[in-house]
């Protein structure tokens, strides 16, 4: 058993704070404040390789793997979770592509979306569910080349954003697995949600009014739309989300920290109360316990498991850091009292973040299906 | 052109984590245990410079160190960033270096290495801001040197136009190659290693040499090699002593001078 990061992982992670300190912490108010999506940031972490970061070289990804996608995130989640969460989605789109895209999708689309040129969605959810695919009503009927799609989708991330959504229709028996490319005929965002937190990255609503889609279109085998799009979710999503969670928590919890360093009470620092002390050891070792949760499963899609394989343990890690996440944003603000939920002390944001992070990725109650049907077999 | 280019860094303490750094009065160094480290900051900057050098003219950039073992790490870094190789000046007896002696052991290394044009480092450590090992080194290999250099410009032939940042202002100098030049902050901005590089460092290569791989004299390295001594260690005290002036504001005002003047005084 080896719990030493590799010299590569260090250095990648010296890395992302680096960036993430001098490029999006200087602006992380001000991005949450205007709710724009933050191309240029998006952009610059291209460059360092980082929105490929489990892409393949060939298609212009930097192929580092699962752990250290964890360690990036959770990096960058730790300062500005928005951009962390469009990689938990924006990477389910170029996972998939990568695994089950034919040959000139993988080079139509993953170039520019390794560069940060282009963005993308993945869109499964509609107003019936997410978590349960047999409710789908979105139709994709083939008529010659092309595919028909009417539907509608409800809260996708990005989803206004993206250049290439992919997306999950039924059709005939089974469910297909298919793109659609921002401004195809028929195909409308019509309505951006009003959300609570991650307010840079657009939730939006997708219609498909008799939107016709090219039979190339179609991603991996016909007929098994909603696997392809769950294994995508479970290798790359569910954990991108546990690793945006861990980031919350170590953000909410150094900025709770150097608060209790600074904030005086009864002429000595708060820190030095016990109450307070120990209220801090908790966040600290439960965001510790959150971390190996999140790197264990970084390590083990690193090993080649599907996420069919280790789903109980997907599901602990985003299940925990999700928890933790939310349980160290509220605790920082009863340490804070008034300045926590000052937005210039940069706790409320996360906190809102952390609010987001329950139903994504599957509800945390979706994890504990997973968890309670491995454990009661 | 094609020019090998020599930087020299210093692994330090990450400087987000000086308060935690301890004073032994024993040994009278200072503690860095259990501290993170970095490359010295002021040195990202001579690297960064190195890299442009090389993307515009052509040529090689060779990062050096003395230190521990640890050290690797800076020089791991280093490669990322965009270093071709690496050297480590790593023995046990170049421990307890001062300035002079570190210089000499850098120089006995770059002398192993070869033919270069070029020396950069940082202005300064933030661990013990001397700012001696440059102009020291250079000395010892015969070179000119100039420091707080913001601007390098080559020009045709084998000479440099550099701009040397004064107290006041700038001042340009003319410096012939080989030359070693320390740099100060204004000069770039310094990248960050992207993920494809990190990946890479591994398989560049990277010598450690000890004491006997450079011929260096021993009595000319590590402590023996060290003329300073350090007598003392202490913290400065740098509480802020405050006093509150009260009455009538022209009373303030002289009770200010008069103070101002007794604190001169003194």
């Amino acid at each position: 058993m080896d719990f030493a990061p590799t010299r590569e992982q260090e250095m990648l992670r010296d890395m992302v704070r680096a960036f993430a300190e001098s490029e999006l912490a200087p602006n992380a108010l001000s991005f949450d404040e205007k709710g724009e999506f933050p191309f240029e940031a998006l952009k610059k972490a291209a460059k360092l390789g980082l929105v490929g970061i489990i892409n393949s070289k060939e298609y212009g990804g930097s192929d580092m793997g699962h752990l250290a996608r964890m360690i990036m995130i959770e990096e960058i989640s730790r300062v500005y979770p928005p951009l962390g969460f469009y990689f938990q989605t924006g990477q389910i789109g170029m996972y998939g592509l990568q695994n089950f895209g034919s040959e000139e999708q993988k080079k139509k689309y993953l170039p520019p979306l390794c560069q940060g040129d282009t963005v993308m969605a993945w869109a499964l959810t509609e107003a019936t569910g997410g978590s349960d695919a047999s409710t789908l009503q979105t139709t994709a009927e083939l008529v010659g080349d092309e595919y028909n799609v009417n539907g509608r989708k409800v809260f996708i991330t990005a989803g206004e954003t993206a250049d290439v959504v992919g997306f999950v229709a039924k059709a005939g028996d089974g469910t297909n697995l298919l793109l659609v490319e921002k401004g195809t005929p028929g195909f409308t965002t019509p309505r951006r949600e009003e959300r609570l937190g991650l307010r840079s990255i657009p939730v939006s609503e997708l219609a498909f009014t008799n939107c016709r889609i090219p039979k190339e279109n179609l991603v991996g085998q016909e007929g098994r739309g909603v696997r392809l799009a769950l294994a995508g979710i479970g290798a790359v999503g569910r954990p991108g989300a546990a690793a945006v969670s861990l980031g919350i928590a170590q953000g909410a919890y150094e900025v709770t920290l150097r608060f209790a360093k600074e904030r005086n009470l009864y002429g000595k620092a708060i820190v030095q109360l016990q109450a307070v002390q120990f209220a801090l050891v908790n966040m600290n070792v439960e965001t510790e316990a959150a971390r190996w949760l999140c790197y264990y499963t970084g390590w083990l899609l690193d090993q080649g498991k599907s996420p069919g394989e280790i789903g109980p343990d997907i599901a602990r890690a985003k299940l925990y850091a999700t928890d933790v996440a939310n349980k160290v944003c509220l605790k920082a603000a009863e340490i804070m009292g008034g300045y926590g939920l000052s937005p210039e002390y940069q706790l409320v944001r996360r906190l809102r973040d952390a609010l987001e992070l329950l139903p994504a990725a599957g509800a945390q109650d979706v994890q504990r299906v997973i968890i309670g049907g491995a454990i009661a077999r | 052109m094609s020019l090998n280019i020599i930087v020299c860094v210093k692994q330090v303490p990450h400087p987000e984590h000086f308060s935690r750094i301890t004073l032994d009065p024993i040994r009278q160094t200072i503690s860095r245990e259990g501290i993170p480290a970095v490359i010295n900051p002021l040195d990202l900057h001579a690297l960064e410079e190195a890299l442009r050098i090389r993307e515009e003219l052509s040529g090689k950039v060779t990062a050096i160190s003395m230190g521990p073992p640890q050290a690797r790490c800076a020089l791991e870094e280093a490669l990322a960033i965009g270093a071709d190789d690496a050297v480590l000046l790593c023995d046990k007896s170049f421990a307890g270096a001062d300035t002079l002696a570190t210089a000499y052991s850098l120089a006995c290394g770059i002398k192993k290495l070869g033919r270069f044009a070029l020396i950069l480092c940082g202005n300064e450590t933030i661990d013990s801001a001397t700012g001696q090992v440059g102009p020291q080194l250079a000395e010892f290999l015969g070179i000119p040197h100039v420091t707080s250099v913001i601007q390098i410009a080559f020009e045709q032939g084998s000479s440099l136009i550099v701009r040397q940042a004064l107290e006041e202002g700038y001042m340009k100098v003319r410096v012939k190659l080989p030359a070693m030049l320390a740099v100060a902050k204004g000069i770039n901005q310094p990248r960050l290693p992207t993920v494809w590089a990190i990946m890479e460092a591994g398989s560049k290569e990277m010598q450690i040499w000890g004491a006997s791989d450079i011929g260096a004299t021993q009595d000319m390295i590590g402590l023996e090699g060290s003329p300073t001594h350090v007598t003392g260690i202490f913290e400065r005290d740098t509480t802020r002593r405050r006093e509150i002036l009260e009455g009538p504001p022209r009373q303030i005002a002289k009770k200010a001078v008069n103070r101002l003047h007794e604190l001169i005084a003194t």
